[in-house]
């Protein structure tokens, strides 16, 4: 199929967008917890894949490939957001309580959306909620493992790390997602 | 060491175990030491949860808007769309 696209075949871009959107979209979904966002980013990472698709080295797996491209959208977003979060507490140069209240941008409506109740009914049981207290890195990993079945190899590729530190994120996180779930459950 | 302790399981190990992949000889082990065999079943639990995770599907139009943007490579090297 990536050979086809690589020929320009175009039903051939299609296949590839219909087998992997599922997944790539599961991955970043878990990942943001927002819908709107992580089709976005899932947009996006199917468009940078499919646009590179002459660059693609046939010796390493397309999956991972594609993987690699949708989880650092995922994580970059979540670094990005991270900034905005802590800007969100105000000036950094505030001197004071008052002032950094003052300096800190006003929320708007919290009232939740017909998105935002979807997003609660799909993401909102104990193992969803225990994965998201997983922090990002442990987070890719644990999906990419044992919800998508990559080996540990395919992630140390995928995420550019040592293939220890993937074997001890998994290990780590499933023992956290272990004390998350008990303790929702006592 | 104490030698028990060191054939306990490693975390490896206990997830090749609970997806029917540990040798005969490491599964033997589960018989005798009640501590790995707790472990192996609680891992086992928790990724039998994890694999029944649901793989969520985007909106409709998704495909569409991904083809939209994407230039698709003609023989000789140029871009279409």
């Amino acid at each position: 199929m990536v050979r086809w696209a690589r020929e320009g075949f175009e039903p051939a871009f299609r296949e590839l967008v219909h087998r992997y959107e599922r997944p790539v979209f599961s991955l970043i979904y878990r990942m943001v917890r927002d819908r709107a966002l992580a089709e976005d980013l899932a947009q996006e990472t199917f468009v940078k894949v499919l646009n590179a698709i002459r660059s693609y080295k046939p010796e390493y797996k397309f999956s991972s490939w594609i993987f690699k491209i949708a989880n650092n959208a995922a994580i970059d977003h979540l670094r990005r957001r991270q900034i905005d979060t802590l800007s969100l507490d105000g000036s950094p140069t505030a001197r004071s309580p008052e002032e950094m209240h003052a300096s800190a941008p006003q929320l708007g409506d919290q009232t939740e959306s017909p998105l935002d109740e979807v997003e609660s009914r799909e993401l909102g049981g104990a193992i969803e909620r225990a994965i998201a207290r997983l922090r990002p890195e442990y987070r890719s990993c644990i999906l990419l493992r044992h919800v998508e079945g990559h080996s540990y190899e395919e992630i140390a590729k995928m995420l550019d790390l040592p293939l220890g530190t993937v074997k001890t994120y998994i290990h780590r996180a499933r023992n956290e997602l272990r004390v998350y779930l008990e303790g929702a459950r006592e | 060491m104490n030698e028990r302790l060191q054939t306990h399981l490693t975390p490896e190990e206990v997830e090749l175990w609970a997806t029917g992949l540990l040798s005969a000889a490491r599964t033997f082990h589960l018989t005798e030491c009640a501590e790995c065999l707790a472990v192996a079943e609680r891992e086992r639990k928790l990724l039998v949860e994890l694999a029944q995770l649901k793989r969520f599907a985007p909106s409709a139009e998704f495909a569409e808007h991904v083809l939209a943007q994407v230039r698709i490579p003609t023989p000789s090297g140029s871009h279409n769309g």
